[in-house]
């Protein structure tokens, strides 16, 4: 008996072993710190001129603070002989790109050496940006400019469509996938109707308890709507840079490819 | 006061202590075994959506002319032998997770062929239809390799938190046991064989 458990101790010890020997041969590459101060896009490489980067860090931002779904942008030089998935996955989940919780985060991720780009998302947007969706994209829009070295327009092109295609997501409810305007409508007249009921319900509820008057329903309506904007606050500042990654979760969805 | 009366005090000191620390310590296995028990719902999630995607692309490959039978009935039987393996998520133990990893298993290599043989009928690679299944099967294989790291990484915490000094004291009585963790996939290190 005990000579059986030496053995699978020795078993065990021995597949550790092999498994650290593969993680030397395979030398996963190292993940780069966090930036700082936060950029969403992260051209290590100055692949992008300066204003082509200010123009897309400018875009994503602004989108990042109106929906609060983080779009980043990674571009390096070479994976070093890590897998791009790997990789990828890895600086995403090190990262934490998207908010906790709703893992709204995704990364386009470039290793121009090695002519690779993967798209990774974040758990939340697994339901908008599918992997067949993240695939044509990187067949039809990324390749076809990238190969020409058209890098900004290529990221230009597909974070537009990733931005329509995830606002379904969480602005519009799925409304379909244009009409921005549309879905803006609904949704107020959603949020309107239901602070209208909220507030018949506040009433009736002072109703019961007798101790009706003009008081009545105030507080409430103010502690509703404070709730309203300090939720709408955590969407990042609307002045200065981007306010930082929020612990975002990946679980592995997205597509990739290289030109 | 007397000497006795201090070893009393002492020793009672030291049981409150253990009574305390039990307590804390049972909180804390019952908090990193609820981990493990959502990790493996997320497991299993994506080993389904596996299996949920395996009748589409079964009819896409089969509306093909000639496509090799065999390497299709492997992947419908592979996949009917997976779903019937359950796993009890409130136990977990070592060996019912190897069976689980072994009929998952036998249903990657089976999947693995088909996408090999896949590659030699053009016609089938350029519908539409086929590229999207193939990178919906490639994101949920990925999908099943982090989750898989994911489940590992929680259940070593779990696995060392019940086996570390005081909280082996407690762990066997009230039923914490070692849970199994994925192993890597016997052949995975090799690349399926491509035969022209």
């Amino acid at each position: 008996m005990r000579f059986l458990l030496e053995v699978n101790m020795i078993k065990r010890f021995l597949v550790l072993l092999v498994f650290s020997w593969v993680a030397i041969l395979l030398h996963a590459k190292e993940i780069p710190a966090k930036p700082n101060p936060p950029r969403l896009v992260n051209d290590f490489i100055n692949v992008l001129s300066a204003e082509e980067n200010a123009a897309l860090e400018s875009k994503l931002k602004a989108y990042s603070d109106s929906t609060s779904t983080q779009i980043a942008i990674v571009i390096e030089q070479s994976l070093e002989g890590d897998d791009d998935f790997d990789y990828s996955q890895r600086l995403a989940e090190t990262w934490q790109i998207g908010m906790a919780g709703k893992n709204n985060g995704l990364l386009i991720y470039i290793a121009i050496g090695d002519r690779k780009i993967r798209i990774q998302n974040g758990y939340g947007l697994e339901g908008s940006i599918t992997d067949a969706f993240s695939r044509r994209l990187i067949e039809e829009v990324i390749k076809p400019n990238f190969k020409q070295q058209a890098y900004y327009e290529g990221l230009e092109q597909a974070t537009t469509l990733i931005m329509k295609k995830a606002s379904g997501e969480f602005v519009n409810e799925d409304f379909g996938s244009e009409g921005d305007a549309e879905g803006g409508f609904i949704s107020t007249f959603i949020i309107l109707s239901f602070i209208i009921l909220m507030f018949i319900l506040a009433n009736r509820g002072r109703g019961k308890g007798g101790n009706g008057g003009l008081h009545g329903p105030t507080p409430f309506i103010g502690t509703f709507g404070s709730r309203g904007y300090s939720s709408g606050s955590d969407f990042g500042s609307s002045s200065g840079g981007f306010g930082g990654f929020g612990g975002g979760s990946f679980g592995g969805g997205g597509a990739g490819g290289s030109w | 006061m007397k000497r006795s009366n201090i070893i009393l005090l002492v020793i009672g000191a030291v049981l409150l202590l253990l009574v305390f620390n039990g307590c804390g310590s049972y909180n804390s296995m019952v908090n990193k075994q609820e981990a493990t028990s959502s990790a493996w719902a997320q497991v299993e999630n994506v080993y389904q959506r596996r299996v949920d995607l395996i009748p589409n692309l079964v009819n896409t490959v089969k509306g093909v002319a000639n496509f090799e039978q065999k390497t299709l009935t492997d992947v419908i039987n592979a996949r009917a032998s997976a779903t019937q393996m359950k796993v009890d998520a409130s136990k977990l133990s070592p060996d019912q997770l190897q069976k689980f990893q072994a009929s998952q298993g036998e249903l990657s290599q089976a999947l693995g062929r088909l996408m090999v043989v896949a590659e030699q009928y053009p016609q089938l690679k350029a519908t539409q239809n086929f590229l999207e299944l193939q990178s919906q099967l490639e994101g949920t294989e990925n999908r099943i390799a982090v989750e898989r790291g994911k489940f590992n990484d929680v259940v070593k915490d779990y696995n060392s938190y019940i086996r570390k000094f005081p909280q082996i004291l407690y762990a066997g009585m009230f039923g914490f046991d070692k849970k199994g963790y994925f192993e890597a996939e016997k052949g995975a290190e090799k690349a399926p064989e491509v035969k022209f």
